[in-house]
């Protein structure tokens, strides 16, 4: 096995270190950090609107850009959690907790460094899990059938709105949306044309990039001129890795040693798990090292692990993401979501074939995340310099960026002027969402999986005649089949044991 | 405004699953599920999730105006939700302004841009944009903003019609 792997990898590092592959590879990492730098604007985002600009590539070469641009970001997202308490991104919203409080207290490039090492760890972490993962994951999936698609993404689906605390019905009525959009066209089973009210432009369905740089890209943008970002005043930081005060100390690494590890694995498997995803993974990444802290109470107020725990786990979380959309076609996250839609665009259908029909995409793309992780280290401890000074440029000189490259992309794709006022609605309807709790993340994915859904659904309605019972007849549907009913089931019976404790215990106080 | 957004939800739903059954087939003469058959499935989710929600907003609101006290400006609402959910305390982002208004305008200035770049190009429908957005929110840099208007469309129209050759609206005047 381990000689497969070696031979596997060697394969992809002869795509990903082609001149070509690694010039894309460093340009898309260093606008992924540049992506992630910028508050509100994420991954996604990132990748919906930097897809049109990939067009004259070669399809490797452009993933390999599109991926770099992906974990990229989580590198550069910390940036301005550290330095100025605005998370770049929602994945590295918990990293604000220490690491701006560490910036204060003067240790800002101590903190900076020890992120980029957090997040390197992390993410090679992520990509040695997937290298051995993704291919048994697979051979695994290869038995499947619509039943266990099915099953497979209403878990995600269910699992990405029903982590939203408070909001998780608005996460289901997100993840509701996407289907919706997902159901213009012509259905797939009858020729049927639906919800095209004649219009010739919608036979082909909603183009989903539309929608995901109009949800992503214009949404956030607006979010954070709500948030006032364009009528901040410009952040002149000054960073330089000469400085003695810019290196950790052996103290750093040495109580960091067992967070780097946890909150890698805590991270990689939120990432792998569908639904969960890099901001959900860095959460419970911080959440598990301040319980198994001997001092918790100095979590908050500029605790190393408690920077560390958080990158760790995102960039291990980004590279994990990848496992289920390379060995099942079913992405975890909006970010991976937006993926697949490009991968679809490029021709590439993932799933367990795409690594038996497509190695050198497949490896070449894995092996591009090795290299990937060591150019974004170095860029990020010796470029952190450059990086803070791209700071220096006022978020009112971002945003025509951002716009212009958002509609000129999107109308770019197919010439549609109906496809570039798609883009305009989904942006307020984007807005809205991020502004009222929903989740424009779940609307993508369930956008993107909408179809398969439907057809998986139908699929396994037919072979079963009706009956459904080959949602639980076959051993994977069944625990599937538990796991769903769990995750549906398991909070209802938690908040009516909460609720009935609470009333026994208001009980025996009046007695 | 959250309750609004949650009552237009509602009534698209409604109408969806309206349009969805006037149009639609559910089932085959088979007795199979036919082209309206999903649509009908998400349409019903929709309604109920879409009017508890509703419902749910417009209490939460009304318990706000009778308690008089104004929620703090969330960053990132879904985020700090997650966080919250598993105890970790991620609201130092909150507080501060929030600028509707400029969204508003933002929003319209972008609305503007989509409608006149079919009849007068891609590349002074960019310039214009550019320069209406620049000199509301950026007025004091004059020159500045005159030479940023005029390069960052330049660029992108070289990179995407040169470079990519993909196909963007020509003005009467040829570019």
């Amino acid at each position: 096995m381990l000689a497969d792997i070696a031979s596997n990898l060697s394969l992809g590092l002869s795509v990903a270190a082609s001149p070509e592959g690694f010039l894309f590879l460093v340009i898309g990492a260093f606008l992924g950090m540049i992506v992630g730098l910028f508050p509100g604007f994420g991954p996604a985002a990132g990748i919906a609107v930097l897809i049109p600009m990939t067009f004259g590539l070669q399809p490797t070469i452009a993933i390999i850009m599109l991926a770099g641009i992906y974990y990229g970001s989580m590198y550069g997202g910390t940036i301005t959690s550290i330095l100025i308490n605005t998370p770049g991104e929602s994945a590295t919203v918990a990293s604000t907790i220490d690491g701006y409080p560490l910036a204060q207290k003067g240790r800002a490039g101590p903190a900076l460094v020890m992120q980029a090492i957090a997040s390197f760890f992390g993410g090679t972490v992520g990509v040695v899990l997937i290298t051995a993962l993704a291919p048994s994951l697979a051979n695994f999936a290869a038995s499947f059938g619509p039943s266990e698609y099915f099953l497979i993404i209403a878990v995600g689906l269910l699992m990405l709105t029903t982590m939203m605390g408070d909001n998780k019905f608005k996460g289901f009525i997100s993840a509701l949306i996407g289907f919706a959009i997902g159901t213009v066209g012509v259905d797939v089973m009858s020729g049927q044309q639906r919800f095209t009210f004649g219009s010739p432009e919608l036979i082909g369905g909603v183009y989903f990039v539309a929608v995901a740089i109009g949800l992503f890209g214009i949404g956030e943008l607006l979010h954070c001129v709500y948030n006032g970002q364009h009528r901040q005043p410009t952040k002149r930081l000054r960073i330089s890795f000469r400085d003695k005060e810019f290196w950790p100390s052996k103290e750093d690494y040495y109580e960091s040693r067992w967070t780097f590890w946890r909150g890698s694995g805590i991270g990689f498997l939120a990432g792998v798990l569908p639904g969960s995803g890099a901001t959900l993974g860095s959460i419970i990444g911080y959440s598990v090292e301040k319980k198994v802290a001997k001092d918790p109470e100095k979590f908050g107020k500029g605790e190393m692990r408690g920077l560390v725990a958080p990158e760790a786990a995102n960039n291990a979380a980004s590279a994990g993401a990848m496992v289920p959309l390379l060995s099942l076609g079913i992405p975890g996250s909006g970010a991976t979501a937006v993926l697949l839609g490009a991968f679809l665009m490029w021709g590439l259908q993932p799933g367990p074939l795409l690594i038996v029909n497509d190695p050198e995409f497949v490896w070449g793309l894995i092996a591009s995340m090795y290299l990937g992780n060591m150019i974004l280290i170095a860029m990020s401890i010796f470029a952190i310099p450059l990086f803070v000074k791209f700071l220096d440029v006022p978020y009112v000189n971002v945003v025509p960026v951002i716009v212009l490259l958002c509609i000129i992309g999107a109308f770019a794709i197919n010439a549609s002027i109906i496809e570039t006022w798609i883009l305009v609605v989904s942006g307020l309807i984007g807005f809205a969402m991020k502004r009222y709790g929903y989740s424009p993340a779940a609307t993508v994915l369930a956008l993107v999986l909408g179809s398969m859904a439907e057809e998986t659904f139908l699929q396994s309605y037919i072979i079963s005649q009706g009956t459904m019972n080959l949602f639980w007849e076959r051993p994977v549907s069944l625990v599937l089949f538990i796991v769903l009913l769990a995750i549906v089931v398991l909070p209802i019976v938690l908040a009516l044991l909460v609720r009935s404790k609470s009333a026994r215990e208001g009980l025996s106080n009046k007695v | 405004m959250k309750k609004w957004f949650a009552a237009g939800l509602l009534i698209l739903s409604v109408a969806y699953t309206a349009h969805g059954l006037s149009t639609l087939t559910l089932v085959t003469s088979s007795g199979r599920p036919a082209a309206g058959f999903f649509p009908l499935l998400i349409g019903l989710l929709m309604m109920i999730s879409c009017a508890v929600n509703l419902l749910g907003d417009w209490r939460e609101e009304s318990a706000q105006r009778r308690s008089g006290i104004v929620p703090r400006h969330q960053a990132d609402p879904e985020a700090e939700a997650k966080a919250d959910a598993l105890g970790v305390d991620a609201h130092g982002i909150d507080g501060g302004q929030d600028y509707g208004r400029d969204v508003l305008i933002v929003f319209l200035y972008i609305c503007g841009f989509v409608a006149i770049m079919k009849p007068i190009g891609a590349f002074l429908a960019m310039v214009l944009f550019m320069l209406a957005f620049l000199f509301t929110f950026n007025r004091a840099h004059v020159l500045s903003n005159l030479i940023y208007s005029v390069a960052l469309p330049g660029f992108l129209y070289g990179l995407f019609k040169v470079l990519l050759n993909a196909s963007l609206p020509i003005s009467p005047f040829g570019f």
